[in-house]
């Protein structure tokens, strides 16, 4: 027999009270009448060696009431053996041991994988075990169906033996994403039968910089819990070394120095730190070092020079800088290359002087200012006489305005349908003949048109990738700009012209029309103050680089990427070096061959400088390739993040154990409310107290005397 | 005068235990009196004086105009009376009827211990041609009989005595002062109680009552398990007035129980003699010709200090006369 609240069964002890109740009050029954008690003071009832137990059977009957009163409060109940199949018990379980670079941290690694083990170690028979690495994506290391087909005893060992190969890499963390791959995985019920109870064990530092916040919102599968494992270091003094980037606007050319960022960590006890430039060796190839302090939370942005070449043959590579002073290294070293400025140049064709500020041209060379990326130049050329070859394909962007002539025009339709892209900014209506031949069409007919105070632009085609960088609400608005005059263009009479701005007048502002390969972009006003306000407007610039990218332009170097990411095979090389294979050789010295088949190089797991060869073993390029920022994010985040971010947390939902115990706890309530021992019992101890009643009325009667002393 | 010896051990007397068999009140005091004149002459006292002013042994020379007839008749004995109107006594027999009085241990209570030593006194009192009264009390007074000496009234004082006890205290002083107030003539005032409550609450009433003039003769009357408390196991002893309980052991409480016990006997004692009150401690084992005896003793005695007084003056006069 079994009882479902056995703690009232201590109330059986109360049977001690009527035991001792009948030693001393065996004679308290009997009641005395005396003729007055002035003279009498009450006195104790004592127990002494020679008390003894009167009426056993009374209180024989009344011990048993009470332990029977103690039996139906504690809810006996007979238990059932209940079979349960082994295959219905266990649950699936994917363990994700986090593998990013923060993990390299001093004991980070060890300890993650001795809580893998005890959590492998751990699983009981029936429990289907996956084993994950992640960092950026998830590496599979122990699948389930390895699992359930390795023996009982050696799954265990298995998945260890296949964990001891793997070690952290430099990769940035996406728990989030880990976190729902898994549990994708775990609510795909294919392969789960029968359905076992899902969860989520995460072996990790969760740092700052996990990227949790693409739980967000996700709607978790039911009964699915997350197991999250802190793991702890032991130092916590760290600063991060990180390059500040360089914008744009930098000035032409200017490599003196690195702009880098020092970030000390909140909980950080250090303040002192020192930057310099260091060799692969370690050792330091500018000394002193700059001296930087940071105070802990607090970050620090410094330029550091770049020293000149040595007076020695040997050119020293200047791509290392290496931060010094705190207790953590992964993130102390950043590689840098300097991008390669792309030079481009336009062609322009037309009468006017650079020096008039009321002709295109003085415009249009001061919007293309050389920057650190990109140099662009604007080459002249004589509208009227057919431009040279060489001249047409160094060019990225031809723009033509006024005095083209026809032979002219017709010389620049053959360059442009192979493949070339023309802006011809009409400047009057003589324009149409050159525009024709420009077009390869038999005739246009071109009006000059002045409004009565002015025309604005009144539909855009933000979808054109001329205007796609302006699609965005803050920069859209083009009715600021006024057009004093323009030219009216029946664009419906040029085949496949497409209007990407037409006037508030429903004339085309701007059309483009291919030829061949290429395409000639129309603009039916100028930019000049004499036509319109486009080139003192600020849309004028980027229009215009717009422009020039749609042409071909090569993109600014990049040249800094970071660890995990995918580069494509177009920014590994310049176009221009007509190769369709390459080596990308990484800092370990592995060699990577890619074809153009291959859009993409996806080998960049290791911060270094990779170099880019062509098959001949000529160096191409270079790029670094930096730890991911948010990795230096250290301090750990709360599990109560993970809370906010609906996850179901283990410690919300009890353990198996317990789960175990409250099964169990509801099989025997239900064993108990189907039997209802309970009232057999009262009935029982009823009858008992019947019978205790009339027993004490019979012998236990009040004995009433008058006194009659016994001597 | 000598005293008489140890009545216990006298085989002539009446048990007590016996004498409550007999049920009618009236019928046990006759037999109380009538044993108690029997007793006189059979009785060891010998030598004791039956000179009292009531009744004398026929001597010779006594005019026989004086025999009383009826106690001839009864006891075949010649006794000398005094003429009946010369008496004048008015005895007041003022008896506790409380629950305190309803305990014993012999086999009767002390009440009808009481009630048959009141009805042998009224009887006896009767006899001698003296009025008789009764006043019964518990808490209040409960009957009154004003002292008479007619036909009829002896009935009437035996059934007032007859009803039983009631009451949850006892109150002597309201009796007192009650008889107090109602007699004023100079008689006879026989208390027949316990006296198991605070003494002081009577004393002020006794002194007015001894104040008056009246002759206050007091019968305690106690059980022998009250005198003794010979009580063995430990039981829950309940007062028989108020009903409360109290758990007591009696060999842990005997001795102070007894040493309470005297102390108020002695304070009731100490105050009968401050007011010249003849006191007698009675147990209910007590044979009640015992009982009569003191109560006639007692009577002896007054007389005796009376006569003291009216003769010592006289004699003086008389010797002053001769002196002249």
């Amino acid at each position: 027999m079994s009882f479902f609240a056995p703690l009232f069964l201590i109330g059986a002890l109360a049977i001690a009270g009527p035991i001792v109740f009948h030693l001393i009050r065996r004679t308290t029954r009997e009641r005395t009448i005396f003729s007055s008690l002035m003279f009498l003071q009450p006195t104790p009832p004592k127990l002494t060696r020679r008390s003894r137990l009167e009426h056993i059977l009374l209180l024989i009957f009344r011990c048993a009431v009470l332990i029977l009163f103690a039996l139906a409060f504690a809810r006996p109940f007979f238990k059932k053996p209940i079979v349960e199949s082994s295959s219905s018990s266990g649950r699936r379980t994917i363990v994700l041991v986090d593998v990013s670079a923060s993990m390299r941290r001093a004991n980070l690694w060890a300890d993650a994988r001795e809580h893998a083990a005890a959590i492998l170690r751990r699983a009981s028979p029936g429990d289907q075990v996956a084993l994950w690495t992640f960092d950026r994506k998830i590496t599979p290391i122990v699948t389930f169906e390895e699992w359930n087909r390795a023996a009982i005893n050696a799954r265990a060992a298995l998945a260890l033996d296949r964990l001891a190969t793997v070690s952290p890499g430099w990769a940035s963390t996406r728990v989030g994403d880990a976190v729902l791959q898994a549990a994708e995985a775990l609510g795909d019920s294919t392969g789960n039968s029968p359905k076992l109870p899902g969860q989520i064990i995460l072996v990790t530092d969760l740092q700052e910089g996990s990227h949790a916040e693409t739980l967000q919102g996700y709607e978790w599968p039911k009964g699915l819990e997350l197991a999250v494992e802190i793991l702890k270091p032991k130092r916590a003094n760290n600063a991060a070394l990180q390059l500040a980037g360089d914008t744009d606007e930098a000035g032409p050319r200017t490599n003196a120095a690195v702009r880098v960022r020092v970030t000390n960590a909140a909980d950080s006890k250090k303040e002192q730190f020192k930057v310099s430039w260091m060799q692969p060796a370690g050792k330091a190839l500018v000394d002193p070092p700059v001296q930087l302090y940071v105070p802990a939370g607090q970050s620090r942005i410094a330029a550091i020079a770049v020293p000149s070449a040595g007076t020695s043959n040997t050119t020293i590579a200047f791509n290392r800088l290496l931060l010094q002073g705190d207790d953590e290294d992964f993130d102390n070293t950043v590689f840098v290359i300097p991008p390669a400025q792309a030079k481009m140049s336009v062609l322009y064709l037309g009468n006017d002087s650079a020096a008039d500020s009321k002709k295109p041209l003085y415009f249009l060379q001061r919007a293309f200012q050389e920057t650190r990326r990109q140099e662009v130049k604007v080459q002249l050329a004589s509208p009227g006489a057919p431009v040279a070859a060489a001249a047409l394909d160094a060019a990225t962007l031809l723009i033509a305005t006024d005095g083209l002539s026809t032979e002219s025009a017709r010389s620049l339709h053959e360059q442009i349908a192979g493949g070339k892209t023309l802006l011809f900014a009409l400047q009057n209506a003589s324009a149409a003949a050159p525009l024709a031949a420009v077009l390869g069409i038999e005739r246009v007919a071109v009006e000059d048109l002045k409004p009565a105070s002015y025309a604005m632009l009144g539909e855009i085609d933000f979808r054109h990738p001329v205007f796609a960088p302006f699609a965005d609400p803050r920069f859209s608005d083009f009715t600021k700009i006024h057009f004093w005059k323009y030219r009216h263009v029946d664009a419906s009479t040029i085949p496949a012209a497409r209007i990407i701005a037409s006037f508030d007048s429903g004339d085309p502002a701007l059309f483009e029309v291919p030829v061949g390969k290429g395409r000639v972009l129309v603009l039916t006003s100028g930019w000049q103050p004499e036509d319109s306000q486009l080139a003192l407007s600020t849309k004028f610039v980027p229009l215009l680089y717009s422009l020039l990218e749609e042409s071909g332009a090569p993109a600014p170097g990049v040249t800094q990427y970071r660890v995990g990411d995918v580069l494509p095979f177009s920014a590994l090389a310049a176009p221009a070096a007509g190769t369709n294979a390459l080596i990308v050789r990484g800092p370990d010295g592995s060699a990577t061959r890619l074809t153009s088949a291959e859009t993409n190089f996806s080998n960049a797991t290791l911060p270094g400088i990779y170099t880019v060869e062509d098959p001949g073993g000529r160096k191409l390029a270079e790029f670094a390739v930096n730890l991911d920022e948010s990795e230096s994010r250290l301090i750990p985040l709360q599990l109560d993040e993970f809370e906010k971010l609906g996850a179901p947390l283990a410690h919300n939902s009890p353990s198996a154990v317990a789960q175990t115990a409250t099964k169990i706890r509801l099989r025997n309530a239900e064993l108990e409310q189907r039997q209802k021992l309970w009232r057999w019992v009262i009935l029982a101890t009823f009858a008992l107290l019947l019978a205790e009643t009339w027993l004490a009325g019979r012998t236990a009667r009040t004995i009433v005397t008058q006194g009659a002393p016994s001597s | 005068m000598t005293l008489p010896p140890n009545p216990e051990s006298s085989s002539s007397l009446i048990s007590p235990h016996a004498l409550m068999s007999i049920r009618n009140l009236e019928l046990r005091a006759r037999v109380v009196v009538e044993g108690f004149w029997s007793g006189i002459h059979r009785s060891p006292y010998h030598g004791f004086s039956a000179e009292f002013t009531e009744y004398r042994a026929y001597t010779s020379g006594d005019d026989p105009r004086y025999l009383d007839w009826r106690v001839f008749a009864r006891s075949d004995r010649y006794f000398i009376k005094k003429f009946e109107d010369e008496t004048n006594l008015r005895c007041y027999l003022i008896a506790d009827n409380s629950r305190s009085m309803t305990y014993g241990s012999t086999g009767y209570t002390k009440a009808e211990y009481a009630r048959t030593l009141a009805a042998t006194l009224s009887y006896f009192v009767y006899l001698q041609g003296d009025g008789v009264g009764l006043l019964t009390f518990d808490e209040d007074i409960r009957e009154y009989l004003p002292a008479r000496h007619r036909t009829g009234h002896l009935r009437n004082l035996m059934l007032a005595l007859e009803k039983p006890a009631s009451g949850k205290t006892t109150n002597l002083g309201a009796p007192l002062k009650r008889i107090a107030e109602i007699v004023r003539k100079r008689g006879l005032m026989v208390v027949l109680s316990d006296f198991l409550a605070p003494i002081e609450k009577l004393e002020r009433e006794l002194s007015a009552l001894a104040a008056c003039g009246h002759e206050i003769i007091v019968f305690q009357i106690l059980d022998r398990a009250e005198v003794k408390f010979e009580f063995g196991e430990a039981a829950m002893f309940q007062d028989a007035e108020s009903g409360k309980t109290l758990f007591l052991d009696p060999s842990m409480a005997r001795k102070d129980y007894l040493r309470k016990l005297e102390s108020h006997c002695a304070h009731l004692r100490s105050t009968c003699q401050r007011f010249g009150i003849a006191l007698y401690r009675l147990t209910t084992d007590r044979p009640l010709e015992l009982a009569l005896f003191d109560f006639m003793r007692e009577r002896m005695q007054r007389k005796r200090v009376l006569n003291r007084r009216v003769q010592q003056p006289r004699a003086a006069g008389a010797n002053l006369q001769n002196a002249k």
